[in-house]
Parts: C-alpha cells; structure tokens; sequence
C-alpha cells in the first residue's frame, strides 16, 4: 500500500486504536497485576493472577455452567429455528403475518426480553406457573430461577425464545434459495419428503446454518446481560457463567487484576472459536 | 412406447384461467413440440403432465389410463428442465442414478444402467464429476441421462436448450432428434423457439392465452395455418399480410388489394383455393379478407412465370434490398402493404425502381380479417 492510501485510513486507525486496542491492552496490562478497582499501590504478578484461576475448581464449575448454556440454548435455537423455517416455508394464508411476527422476539431488547421472562417466572403471579397448575403439570407455584436445579434452564427457555428467530430466518432464506426445478426434480425422480430434505435441501441449509450456528454460539458463549438481569449468577451459583464471573472479580470484589485474567482467558477461548468461525466462512468461500 | 392423451385440461389461478381447455392425443412415439410466447400456459400445461401442478379439470392418459391422481413418481414419466435440475452436491453418476435409487433398484443394477446411458451420450469420462464442473452442453447431457436412464414411457421437455449458446444449441437440437429416432419413445417438448418446434416435432400444437390455436404437422402449419396469430408465429421473415377485397374479376375471383401509391393490384386466386372452399369464397365475394403469401412463394416474374395459372403477377416498387447470402431479402410496396420477398442473389440489382414479381397462390392463405381465422 501507499503511503497516500496509509495517511488516508490513518484517521480511521487512530480511532480504532483508540477504542478497541488501549481498553484490551490495558486489560492485559491489568492481569498481569494485583490493582484493585479503586486504586491503591500497584504490583506486578506475572502469572500469578492465571495460575490462581486455573488451579481454582470454581473455575470450571464457571466453565461448565457456561458450556451447559451454550450448548442448550444454541442447540435448541437450531432445532426450533430449523423446524420454524421449514414450515414458514410451505404455503398457507396468513404467512406474510407469521414470518414477519417470528422476528418479533429478536427484535426485543435483551434487558425487555429477560425483564419480560422474570414476571413469566415469578413465583407468586408469574404465568408459567399459572400454565403448568392448570394444566396439571405441577400441584404448586414454584421458583424457576430461585431454584439451583432449574434456573439455568429457565434462562436458556428465555434465551431460545429470543434467538431462535434468527436461526429461523437465516434458514428460511437458505431454504428459498433452493431452486424450484431442483425440488421438482427429486419430486420426479421419486425421493420422498426425507430423501428430498436430505439429498436436495440440506445441501443448501448446512452453509447458511453452520455460520448462524457458529455466530450463536459464539455469542452465547458470552452471555452476560440476560443472566445478569434474571439471577445475577444465583442461585448458589448455578447460573453464574464466565462474564459474570469477571464482573463479579473485577466490580463487586473490586479484583481488577484477577477479573482481567480470567477476561482474557475468555478472548482467548473466543478468539478459538472466531477462527473456526473464519475457517468455515473461507471454506465456503471456496465451495463456491 | 405410450399414447398420450389430454382431455379438456383446465387451469383455474383464482379468477384466471391459463389454460382454457386442452385436447391433445399422440400416438406411441410421437415428438409433440408444445409452442408458443411466455405466459400462453405452455409449461404449466408440461407440469400437468408431469404431476407437478394439479389441473383444474380435465384428465390425462398414458396408454389410456388415467394418471391425474397418480403421484409424479409413479407416472412413469421423465422430465428434464431448463435449468437442467441437476443436484449440485452429486456426482454426476449419482445424478443419473438417483431416480432408481429412490426406487429402490439395486446399485450394480444401477450401475449397470447409469454406464449405458453415460455411452449413449458420450458423457462415461464425466461419472465422477460434480456439475459444478461440467459445461453447458455437458450438463445438459447428464440432465437428458437422468430422464434416459428410468426408461420412462413419456419424456418432457421445459425449453432444455434456451439455456445453450446458439451454436451448440443447433448441435443438442439435431442430437435431440436422433435420440428420439433411436428410442422412439413419446416426447412432450415446450419452447418458444419455432425452428426447434418445426425441426422436431412430429406434431406442433402451437398456443395462446391458454388456448391451443392449431394441432398439426409442423409443415401443415407452416402451409396451412389455422388463423392470423399462427401465420404470423411461424416463419422468419414472417409471412406478408395483404389486406383487400375479394372481388370477382374477368370471371376469375382474386384480392384486390387497397390502394397505394403505386396503385392497386389484382391478384386472382389459385384453382387450388377455389376448389378447396368454394361456397366459403362465393360468401365473401366484395367483402374484405387477407391474403398471406410466405416471402419465399414470391419471385420476380419471367416469361415462364406469366404462362402458369396458379402464379399471380403484380407490380411492386423494391424499397429495400437485403442480400443474406443464400438469398437476398426484398422489401416490396404492395398496395397499401409491404411484402417481403425471398429473392435468388442477383435477380435485382439495387433497389428504388420498380419491378414484376409473381405469387404462388397455391401456396397461399386467405384469411377472415375480423375473426382472424383461415377461411382458405
């Protein structure tokens, strides 16, 4: 490149140095050390801070609550989604109205959507609870995210309510793009709705879906503000994910260095799966 | 080996109807090239056939058993399309075998078959090939292979070569032909392109606004066309258009054409034509009518051409000439009308005078000019 076209992105560089690069070099340069969130003497630690995190069993309790979300909530966003976007493709009346109400839920607000989910859970007047006594699934009201055994699952219903219209739509595009005379071809040639699903259709879903797949889980991996609205982490920590965790080092024990650490453990993890991301992506590029 | 027959089909879109009632019979073997412009229901008409769409009314027969409520599977029919369909993730052997391995054939069976037809066509060096590697013609042969390779008892074809460029299009056009001489099995082929249609067909049922205009021998139709909208259809250049009066002159009838610049013409009909309608052309005596020459039954007039009975001679001014090579293009003042000649290279010099030419009226159509239908 010039030097003309290097003064020309220049003030775009600054910025983004600016922005992005002094909050994640300060960060590493935080968890190298001991500083705390309101100040006092600075010392430096080397890696003691990650040595510290990972030989702590709380750690990956962390870690595994944070897996458990993903792979519940990402995994059910892909069935629902796949499932939503097959049917949003047949034709019946009223289908302008449904698919432009199934992205209703992803356009809410994360704070509106887990707020939304915490009345529907409430232990005295919540909806949920009002269903399932009626319908005879329960015999009392119950607290689903005051209970260690199904708040996690409550917020990952809150989180596929929420998400899986993307996968839906991401779907329902990839499904379009399906030319009409290919699924009259297999029609013809006598495949059934599986054979034509599997031999002619998925071809064309598994791109489209691998990447908003990988992109959830990528964002599930994450997650902070829906849990912190709905449990803070509770109860008894079994809701409480990685970016709780460093909130809760870094904020409320005021541990800087510490939060920083494990922080950065969690750029590393996800700078791993944006490289699968990236891999993906290129490899399709190929394909095509 | 299979009739096909096709009984009143209707097509209802809501308050549109796109297919107005359709009869069709074709014997075992038979080309049927299914013509027309885009929107006159043509493929809908072919996905009818094929099961793809359910027609409003009506029935279809294949060897005269109804298949309207049997599944397109089971139609034993095979169909290949103007995209060509194939499946983009298939190797090209899986391509031509997926239909009977959906029926359950067994794979050295299917083998079997699959090189069979790969050798018919000329494609066994591609089995391992995704289409996403094959050239144009090349995946238009797997497609035609995919519909061979069932033996089905009735081929469809949806416009397979519009996608091809023009020099391999005549090439899969003449190989189209022979494929069908060598199976002999019953075809159903729509285009719009009318070469292909006369080209192929045995028979052409040419349509419009859902409405089969005339069901004939591609030269029957070229000859002998049913109404205004076929004369004008088929044919490049098109045929001449003559608008005037019949009229019973020096005891001949013939078309008195409208009056020009350079005056009017008399052009008397052939014994031909007399014969073939005479109470229809007495009734139409003094009224106005159209003729229909083809621009290659005009030719300068010679001595020779003055002595035979069925050529009419007229005097015409030459506007323009256009030499093509084989023949030169004339554009003629008749009358009111312009006429377009097929003249031998040579015959005139250069265009702006005047000169005589003769018609073949036995080669000529008359037609009713408010009804637009062939009256001789």
């Amino acid at each position: 490149m010039s030097l003309r076209s290097w003064l020309l992105l220049a003030p775009l560089l600054a910025l983004m140095t600016f922005i992005i690069g002094w909050p994640l070099a300060k960060t590493v340069a935080v968890s190298f050390t001991d500083a705390k969130l309101l100040g006092g003497d600075v010392h430096w630690l080397g890696l003691a801070n990650f040595q510290r995190v990972l030989a702590a069993p709380a750690f990956y309790e962390v870690v595994w609550t944070t897996i458990r979300f993903v792979l519940i909530s990402v995994g059910a966003e892909f069935l629902l989604g796949l499932l939503a976007a097959l049917l949003l493709d047949q034709k019946f009346h009223g289908r302008g109205i449904v698919r432009a109400l199934m992205i209703l839920p992803w356009a809410l607000p994360t704070v509106v959507n887990a707020t939304m989910w915490r009345l529907i859970y409430n232990p005295d007047f919540g909806a949920f609870n009002a269903l399932f006594t009626q319908v005879g699934l329960i015999d009392a009201y119950r607290s689903w995210l005051g209970e260690p055994g199904s708040a996690l699952y409550a917020i990952c219903l809150a989180d596929v309510w929420k998400n899986f219209p993307l996968v839906a739509l991401i779907a329902l595009a990839a499904l379009q793009s399906v030319p009409r005379e290919l699924r009259a071809a297999a029609v013809i040639d006598g495949a059934g709705p599986w054979s034509r699903f599997r031999a002619v259709i998925l071809p064309y879903l598994i791109g489209p879906l691998t990447v908003a797949v990988v992109l959830r889980i990528i964002e599930a991996f994450k997650v902070f503000d829906i849990i912190w609205v709905m449990t803070r982490g509770g109860p008894a920590n079994s809701t409480k994910t990685i970016s709780i965790l460093v909130y809760q080092q870094a904020f409320s024990f005021q541990q800087a260095g510490l939060g920083g650490s494990i922080a950065l453990i969690m750029v590393l993890i996800s700078a791993l799966l944006i490289a699968g991301y990236v891999t993906i992506l290129r490899k399709q590029g190929e394909l095509k | 080996m299979a009739t096909l027959t096709l009984q009143g089909i209707k097509k209802r879109y809501g308050p549109v109807e796109t297919l107005k009632g359709i009869d069709l019979d074709l014997e075992d073997g038979e080309f049927l090239v299914l013509l027309g412009s885009s929107g006159c229901g043509k493929s809908t008409l072919l996905n009818i056939i094929a099961g793809l769409i359910e027609p409003s009314d009506g029935d279809v027969l294949i060897d005269g058993q109804s298949i309207v409520r049997v599944h397109p599977k089971n139609r034993n029919i095979a169909m290949v399309f103007q995209s060509y369909a194939l499946y983009p993730n298939m190797t090209v052997a899986r391509n031509l075998g997926f239909g009977l391995e959906m029926r359950g054939v067994a794979k050295a069976d299917r083998q079997r078959a699959i090189e069979k037809v790969a050798a018919v066509l000329q494609i066994d060096h591609l089995l391992d090939r995704k289409p996403a590697a094959l050239s144009g013609g090349q995946r238009q042969r797997v497609a035609i292979g995919r519909a061979m390779v069932r033996d089905p008892k009735v081929f469809l074809f949806d416009e397979p070569l519009s996608n091809l460029d023009a020099k391999l299009r005549v090439e899969m056009r003449t190989e189209l032909k022979k494929l069908h001489q060598r199976l002999g099995t019953t075809i159903v082929y729509v285009t719009h392109d009318q070469i292909e249609a006369m080209t192929l067909a045995s028979r052409i049922a040419i349509m419009r606004d859902g409405v089969v205009q005339q069901f004939a021998a591609p030269q029957e139709i070229y000859e002998r066309p049913a109404n205004l909208y076929v004369a004008e259809f088929i044919g490049s250049p098109g045929m001449n258009f003559i608008h005037g009066e019949l009229r019973r002159q020096d005891g001949r009838i013939g078309i008195l054409s409208k009056t020009g610049a350079a005056g009017a013409s008399f052009l008397p009909l052939a014994a031909a034509n007399l014969a073939a309608a005479d109470a229809a052309i007495e009734a139409r005596i003094d009224r106005p009518v159209i003729l229909g020459i083809r621009p290659e039954t005009v030719t300068l007039a010679n001595s020779s051409t003055a002595a035979a009975p069925h050529l009419a001679s007229f005097e015409a001014q030459v506007e323009v000439l256009e030499p093509t090579g084989a023949d030169t293009l004339g554009t003629l003042r008749l009358g009111a009308d312009q006429v377009t000649a097929r003249l031998r290279p040579g015959d005139l010099q250069q265009a702006g005078g005047t000169a005589r030419f003769a018609a073949d009226m036995s080669r000529a159509s008359l037609f009713d000019p408010e009804t637009g239908l062939r009256i001789s």
